[in-house]
């Protein structure tokens, strides 16, 4: 249809033009992208209107004379202009990347680079398919300055925590928004797999994030799913087949069973010398290093030898070089860790005439984890279906399905997890059950080999063996997920349009936690279930009425909205034990005859209902005005529902004035600013501000539990945002850089200001406070090379980020604000950060005998010039608002409780951050890499902290940094003695742990290799591409095991699945 | 072209009334749990309900996590019961895998404000005395004057603010002085955090409270033993003038545990090792039936204390009573046999015959429904025998004394020796008696407290191996936490 018509306007066309001007000539030639032939590319004679499009294979031709400009432009490809020579073929390659034309999705609408006034970072499919992930919140990482994507477990199918501009709350909510297709996304960003997304755009200013109104105070992520193309039939497979693995080093500990024994003796002899130091050490540690209740039980003595004076040499500390064992103990790293796969596919069809347009997709993700019998699995499939019935009438149907099922076993935050296992078990206890030869006792339920549990009195995690449950229990889900949406476009009148959209998401999610009837805690209840049953859905009905009015240079759109918005949640649990059924239905609940707990049920709802409106306004596009207002009624408060908010955006195109054209090397240059204010509403409960009662039995009798406080007037937290920023091409093009400067000041916190427990509250959630955060991004872009066959980028992006309160919560008790409020390992006050550190002082250790040291600063009443009793300061902050007159002294204790709290000057959040990437081309061979990094910013490293204890020996592992321990009198070290269950504070909380928290991280590498030859053509083939691409290749950090990337603060987690590291190998074609 | 226009027009009416919101749309109530005014509008249908809120005060004594964190020592009542034992030396923690009670039985954590060990039975204490409050004020206020089933919801509630302030008073107050000031007082759920008051105001609050609530429930028939009637409330008062150790007061605590002692029979020979697992045990004046619904498991008394629950104490955090005070208990005692005597034994001296699960199978038993006991009619025989010998009663005290001793020995020859005892013995016999019969319920510490002992730790703790440390020695008094400190403006 669409050629014929094609074909009668160039017919057309031919017969004026040869009317007028017979001097003319056919032009002719292909339009084509990297791709292929590009059909609908507008053709025009620059100066005129004469002009055409290109048919299905990208031809067109048009009548033009020499000395003619034909400009070639196409949506969201570069526009192209030549002038006509003495050829009659004029072949045209139209690119397609970075470019001001390009269409970026806004906030109800879309926009242009060139002519959007806030700031919106489109990340596209291309840089998103790089990384082997399963949803695109991973895939964000590094992609966009002032936007941190933490990837908090290994887990395969982990959804990432995302951070846009610092932390935009104290304790309400620091989420982003997510916008599918428009529709606010309450469901599972793993619901939609990421080849289905064809774009992602990052709001981050109030311009583009104030149309979101109470939801879009921490960002907006937009996620455009994939059309299909007019006139365009594609078939396109992609198949990638990797693995996983623990690659990222882990803590350097103690692995040799003998250098464990070793250190252990050390530590049992140093407990009698503190005790009384003429005592022998030596006896007393031959004595007790095997001992049931002071040392290593004696059941795990592998040795050949009982008598410990036989087994050490008391002049070197070493174990003899004769000594026999009854066994190796296994290492519990190479049996909880594996090398697993990673299978990806991914089907899409698209295509589409003038009147219907479609996509259609199927994947599947098979993706195990390196921990036993962690894994995530999904099927997903999406059809994105646009029709119009009428000329005047678009209807749009969207709807992707997927279901998941995950395993996440051994990850547990208690003795559960074969993460606390592999790292802090003592080299010398043995995975699997020995008898008294120390020979393995064969499984008669399972098979293999029986695992230990400890229970003869190991002094790690006794009676648990995180591994065996691994295997042989279960912990995971599966999950149904649907999201769609439905939409009517109609144009009332020129340049009226109603827009009216459903989007509906619904997930039904099952999860089982089942434990064997023979091994570990479900073996005393012969197994064991515990079932939760839960399922969302959220309703999002959106009527829109946009204008549209160009009258001589000005240039007017103009929107108005309702929508609404309604959650629905619905959560039930049960718990049974003693199974029947071993060989099938052991996630079925009739297949367990005892409840062992009562079942719960209860559904939660929430609602939000919006009016808004936008104009945005441009003259002759050079001068860019956007203007919007939300008013947003939110049931989550108890009283004050309703909010108003709204932002107003400027931006000057300064390259298309007059003085500009002179200035060679400035391809585009725009200014911006904005201001605005936003609210957040998602950081309070479901039912905040409504006291109430839990629901319990006591004894068949009601009873009704007083829940915590709460305040009915809490309500909206609301952030005001302003902003200045460039954004510029210069020297031909080659560099693109855009810069943003932010101060984003979030009045009426919600806040946990802490009361005296005495109250019988600890906390209330009130709306005081403000917190200020401001910040610097920079996106660089440069093409280092760029020739035909061979390419080089380089872009850096980052923030520095500042965080500072301005005003802290006012305490009832006094009518004045609150001097500090300590949060764990940090302390809030007037002029501090969120995250600046307030702890005890590490002072090292004593020279004379090894003791730990911390600083206690106290006031000299007496002026003796020491320390006394009733001098001491607990916390300096508020020692020094009630006595700011007095002079303060410092001293070291050996006495942890005695030390002084105070802030110790170091921030957990870092003074830059970002990523950087370099990509290239080589003929046919691409490559890109991208690293990210942060400098400046500390963290406390609390599981290394447990591995540098003085507990009873064979309680935990040690790190190999505790051979650095004090020995005698006049070591200089930084580790204090080490002494079996004596001075265990060593390792409690104090500056000693805060670790730099500077890291540089390979994220991602990936090299290519496309075939375009013309035997791939004959087979029907367009386009052949192969690749081998890491995932977390490396990572340098201050100590090994030590990962801040996987935490907001850096602060480390003994329980945490560190990332995964995964190797594919992948293959696309497309036909 | 009017007609494309009409039909649009129908269309997007359509569309828009299909979509629009009600007038409630914003408005939602939860159904997890249940707030004010639906608790009010459906109290009014179903009075039955509105007395859940005094079961919640019950509810509170033993649901985990109310200390404030999610620490598994934190258990409610029953796991300050613990911590009492331990600062009384009386319970050793031999073991010390997985770390619980550690830091505690170094007495370490006791005197570091910052650690949660103080905090949480500050905060769990003071949790119960705002609901008491919020109860008090709903039935009227402070000097309400109530009458019928009121009268005795407004006692209950009354006689639990006093039970809160009595426990502060002994694990905040290094030992009784009028004048100190170390606990604020708060009588109203709407009042913002207060000045610390003097003790003599807090033991008056106590004294006041109770002596109104054992007036008031006179006649109160409970309908289970959760709940306080009037033998508790009076043990509940007899503690507190026992606490305070003025002549005056011991004569009022001596004549209200006699009331109370007469008032039940003592726990027989084969209740002694049958588990104390079961409330219906006579001789158990408070505690409370723990069933499946209150869905406890390894966080509860019975998941720290019985090797025969699925537990840290069968798993290597073992308590056991000390061995001093088991080679103090005579060899035909029936309490002996309740403690493992096997020296090298993993669980040596645990109460393997006090507390256990029936199952009787090592990290057994899964599911928690064993009971809790709060209060037994011994500690009341016990309390009239100490201050009756306090008082030069001696005859008094050795007929309680012999009273509980005839129940514990087959033969009256080897208790006899109790008749011969006067003066400071005959105290003493009583205390060591006391901690016998109490040990693992949290009594001795109120023992040692109000009898200023000196305690010495036997040889399987883990610390402070004969040692002598004084009742009021800080250690053995928890500091007023951190978050108390620094968000009450009055405390510093």
């Amino acid at each position: 249809m669409k050629t014929k018509f094609n074909g009668i306007l160039t017919l057309l066309l031919a017969l004026v033009v040869q009317f007028t001007f017979a001097q003319e000539k056919e032009i002719s030639g292909t339009v084509s992208d990297e791709t292929g032939p590009l059909p609908g590319v507008s053709v025009i004679i620059k100066g005129t209107s004469t002009g055409v499009e290109t048919d299905f294979d990208g031809l067109y031709k048009i009548k033009a004379k020499q000395g003619d400009v034909l400009v070639f432009s196409y949506v969201g490809m570069t526009t192209s202009r030549k002038t006509v020579g003495s050829s009659n073929q004029l072949n045209v390659v139209l690119e397609g990347s970075n470019l001001l034309e390009e269409v970026v999705i806004v906030g109800y609408g879309t926009s242009t680079k060139q002519s959007f006034t806030g700031s919106a970072k489109v990340v596209k499919a291309d840089k998103l398919e790089l990384k082997s992930v399963s949803n695109v919140s991973q895939a964000l990482a590094g992609e966009v300055a002032g936007v941190n994507v933490i990837n908090t477990s290994g887990q395969p199918g982990t959804s990432s925590t995302i951070r846009i501009r610092g932390f935009g709350s104290i304790n309400g909510n620091r989420d982003p928004l997510y916008v599918v297709d428009g529709v606010p996304f309450s469901g599972s960003i793993n619901s939609i797999n990421p080849a289905d997304i064809a774009s992602t755009t990052v709001l981050k200013d109030a311009t583009a994030t104030a149309i979101y109104g109470s939801r879009g105070a921490n960002g907006v992520i937009l996620i455009q799913t994939k059309t299909g193309k007019n006139g365009e039939s594609v078939i396109e497979v992609d198949v990638k087949t990797g693995y996983n693995f623990s690659y990222l080093p882990r803590y350097n500990t103690i692995t040799n069973p003998n250098e464990f024994i070793e250190t252990a003796w050390h530590a049992m002899g140093n407990r009698t010398l503190d005790f009384d130091p003429s005592n022998d050490a030596v006896a007393y540690a031959n004595t007790y290093l095997f001992d049931d209740k002071r040392g290593i039980h004696t059941a795990y003595n592998f040795y050949n030898i009982t008598d410990v004076a036989n087994l050490i040499d008391p002049l070197t500390g070493k174990v003899r070089k004769d000594v026999t064992t009854k066994y190796t103990p296994e290492n519990w790293t190479d049996y909880g860790f594996q090398t697993s796969m990673r299978t990806e596919a991914n089907l899409k069809m698209s295509g589409g005439s003038e009147k219907t347009k479609y996509f259609a997709s199927f994947g599947h993700l098979d993706d195990e984890g390196y921990v036993i019998n962690s894994n995530y699995k999904r099927l997903s499939t999406r059809l994105n279906l646009t029709h119009k019935p009428k000329d005047y009438i678009t209807a749009n149907a969207n709807i992707g399905y997927a279901y998941s099922e995950t395993m996440n076993n051994g990850q547990s935050s208690d003795s559960g997890s074969v993460f606390w296992f592999v790292d802090n078990i003592p080299s010398i206890y043995p995975l699997f059950l020995r008898d008294e030869n120390g020979a393995m006792i064969p499984d008669p339920k399972f098979g293999g080999n029986i695992y230990d549990y400890g229970d003869s009195g190991r002094g790690f995690a006794s009676l648990t063996n995180s591994i065996s449950d691994a295997h042989y229990n279960s912990r995971g889900n599966n999950r149904h997920e649907f999201n769609g949406n439905f939409s009517i476009n109609i144009e009332l009148a020129e340049n009226l349009t109603f827009e009216n959209k459903y989007g509906v998401q619904y997930y039904s999610r099952t999860y089982n936690s089942i434990n064997n009837p023979f091994y570990g805690s479900g073996a005393s209840n012969n197994g064991s279930i515990y079932q939760t049953n839960s399922d969302a859905l959220t309703q999002n009905f959106l009527n829109l009425l946009r204008y549209t009015k160009n009258y001589k240079d000005h240039n007017f759109e103009v929107l108005l909205a309702h929508e609404s918005n309604q959650y629905k949640y619905n959560y039930s649990d049960a718990s049974k034990e003693n199974v029947v059924n071993l060989v099938h239905g052991l996630d079925q609940l009739n297949n367990y005859v005892v409840t062992s707990s009562p079942s719960t049920g209860y559904q939660l709802n929430s609602s939000i209902e919006s009016y808004f409106g936008q104009l945005n306004y441009n003259f002759n596009q050079k001068y860019y005005l956007t203007t919007s207002v939300r008013r947003d009624g939110s049931s989550r408060f108890a009283k004050d529902k309703w909010g108003t908010f709204g932002s107003i955006g400027f931006s000057w195109l300064m390259n298309k004035e007059n003085f500009m054209q002179d200035v060679e090397f400035v391809n585009f240059l725009k200014l911006k600013t904005s201001y605005g204010l936003i609210g957040d509403q998602a950081g309070v409960g479901i039912y905040s501000g409504q006291n109430s009662y839990t629901m319990n039995n006591l004894n068949d009798n009601i009873s009704l539990g007083v829940r915590a406080i709460q305040n009915p007037d809490l309500t909206w937290e609301t952030s005001k945002i302003f902003q200045v920023g460039v954004e510029s091409t210069l020297f031909e093009n080659i560099v693109d850089i855009s810069l943003d400067y932010y101060i984003k000041n979030t009045d009426d916190l919600i806040f946990d200001r802490r009361m005296g427990p005495s109250l019988g509250d600890a906390l209330i959630r009130v709306n005081d406070g403000q917190l200020r955060n401001s910040g610097l991004e920079f996106d660089i872009n440069t093409q280092i090379i760029r020739k035909e066959n061979f390419s080089l980028d380089f872009g850096l992006n980052g923030e520095m980020l500042s965080n500072e309160l301005i005003a802290m919560p006012i305490d009832p008790a006094t009518g004045e604000e609150k001097v500090l409020d300590i949060s764990g390992r940090y302390g809030r006050s007037v002029g501090h950060s969120l995250y600046d550190m307030y702890l005890r002082e590490w002072a090292g250790v004593d020279v004379a005998n090894g003791d730990p040291l911390w600083n206690v600063y106290y006031h000299d009443a007496n002026e003796n010039g020491t320390v006394d009793d009733g001098e001491k300061i607990k916390s300096l902050t508020e020692y020094k608002q009630l006595n700011p007159n007095n002079k303060i002294s410092k001293e070291t204790t050996n006495v942890y409780q005695d030390a002084t709290q105070k802030y110790v000057g170091k921030s957990a959040i870092p003074k830059v951050r970002g990523a950087f990437r370099l990509s290239g081309r080589y003929h046919a061979f691409d490559f890109s890499t991208q690293f990210a990094y942060s400098l400046g910013g500390y963290s406390y490293d609390g599981a290394y902290a447990g591995l540098m204890h003085n507990d009873k020996i064979g309680d935990n592992n040690w790190h190999k940094d505790i051979q650095n321990s004090w020995k005698q009198p006049g070591d200089v070290t930084d580790v204090p003695r080490l002494i079996s269950d004596r001075n265990v504070n060593v390792n409690s909380s104090s500056t000693r742990f805060v670790t730099s928290s500077d890291y540089l991280t390979l994220n991602n590498l990936k090299i290519g290799y496309t075939l375009k030859d013309t035997f791939v053509q004959k087979a029907g083939i367009s386009n052949v591409n192969i690749w081998v691409a890491g995932d977390n290749l490396f990572l340098l950090s201050a100590r090994d095991g030590f990962n801040p990337s996987t935490s907001e603060t850096g602060a480390t987690s003994t329980y945490r699945y560190s990332p995964l590291t995964t190797v594919t190998l992948g293959l696309r074609v497309k036909f | 072209m009017k007609n494309y226009i009409y039909k649009l027009f129908v269309v997007c009416c359509i569309l828009i009334t299909a979509t629009s919101c009600s007038e409630d749309f914003l408005e939602e109530s939860p159904t997890e749990f249940i707030n004010e005014s639906d608790l009010a509008e459906s109290g009014e249908l179903n009075p039955i309900v509105l007395e859940g809120t005094l079961n919640g005060i019950y509810s509170n004594m033993f649901t985990t996590g109310t200390g404030g964190t999610t620490n598994h020592d934190d258990l409610g009542h029953k796991g300050f019961d613990i911590y009492a034992d331990m600062l009384s030396s009386d319970m050793a923690l031999s073991v010390g895998n997985y770390g619980w009670y550690t830091g505690l039985t170094q007495l370490i954590e006791t005197i570091d404000y910052t650690s949660n060990t103080n905090y949480k039975p500050w905060r769990f204490y003071y949790r119960v005395i705002r609901s008491t409050n919020l109860m008090i004020k709903a039935l009227g206020g402070n000097d309400a004057v109530v009458e019928g089933e009121n009268a005795y919801n407004y006692a209950q509630a009354k006689a639990m603010r006093a039970y809160a302030y009595f426990y502060l008073s002994q694990y905040f107050i290094k030992e009784y002085d009028p004048t100190s000031k170390v606990l604020p007082i708060y009588t109203a759920p709407d009042q913002p955090n207060q000045p610390q008051s003097t003790t003599e105001e807090v033991y008056n609050l106590m004294i006041g409270d109770l002596e109104q609530a054992v007036t008031l429930l006179e006649g109160f028939d409970r309908s289970a033993k959760y709940q306080v009637n009037q033998n508790v409330a009076k043990s509940l008062l007899a503690y507190v003038y026992a606490s305070m150790g003025t002549s005056e007061s011991n004569l009022k605590a001596l004549d209200l545990a006699k009331d109370v002692a007469a008032a039940y029979t003592l726990t027989t020979k084969e209740e002694l090792t049958a588990g104390f697992n079961d409330v219906s045990v006579p001789s158990w004046m408070w505690g409370v039936d723990i069933t499946v619904d209150q869905g406890l498991d390894l966080v509860s008394f019975w998941g720290q204390i019985d090797i025969f629950t699925y537990s840290y104490a069968a798993v290597g955090n073992t308590k056991s009573m000390d061995r001093n005070l088991f080679d103090a208990i005579h060899d035909n005692d029936y309490r002996k046999v309740q403690f493992l005597d096997s020296p090298g034994h993993s669980f040596e001296l645990t109460p393997y015959k006090k507390f256990y699960n029936e199952k009787r199978e090592v990290f057994g038993n899964r599911t928690v429904t064993d009971d809790y006991v709060y209060m037994r009619v011994e500690e009341m025989v016990l309390l009239a025998a100490e201050m009756a010998a306090k008082e030069n009663q001696e005859g008094v005290a050795i007929a309680h004394l012999t009273q509980l001793l005839e129940k514990r020995f087959d033969d009256a020859i080897d208790y006899a020796y109790v008749n011969t005892l006067s003066g400071q013995d005959l105290l003493d016999e009583i205390i060591l008696q006391t901690r016998i019969e109490m040990w693992g319920e949290g009594k001795s510490y109120l023992s040692m407290k109000r009898n200023k002992l000196t305690i010495n730790r036997g040889p399987n703790h883990l610390n402070h191996i004969g040692e002598d440390i004084e009742y009021n020695d800080e250690r053995l008094t928890f500091e007023i936490p951190q978050s108390e400190i620094q968000n009450n403006p009055f405390i510093n």
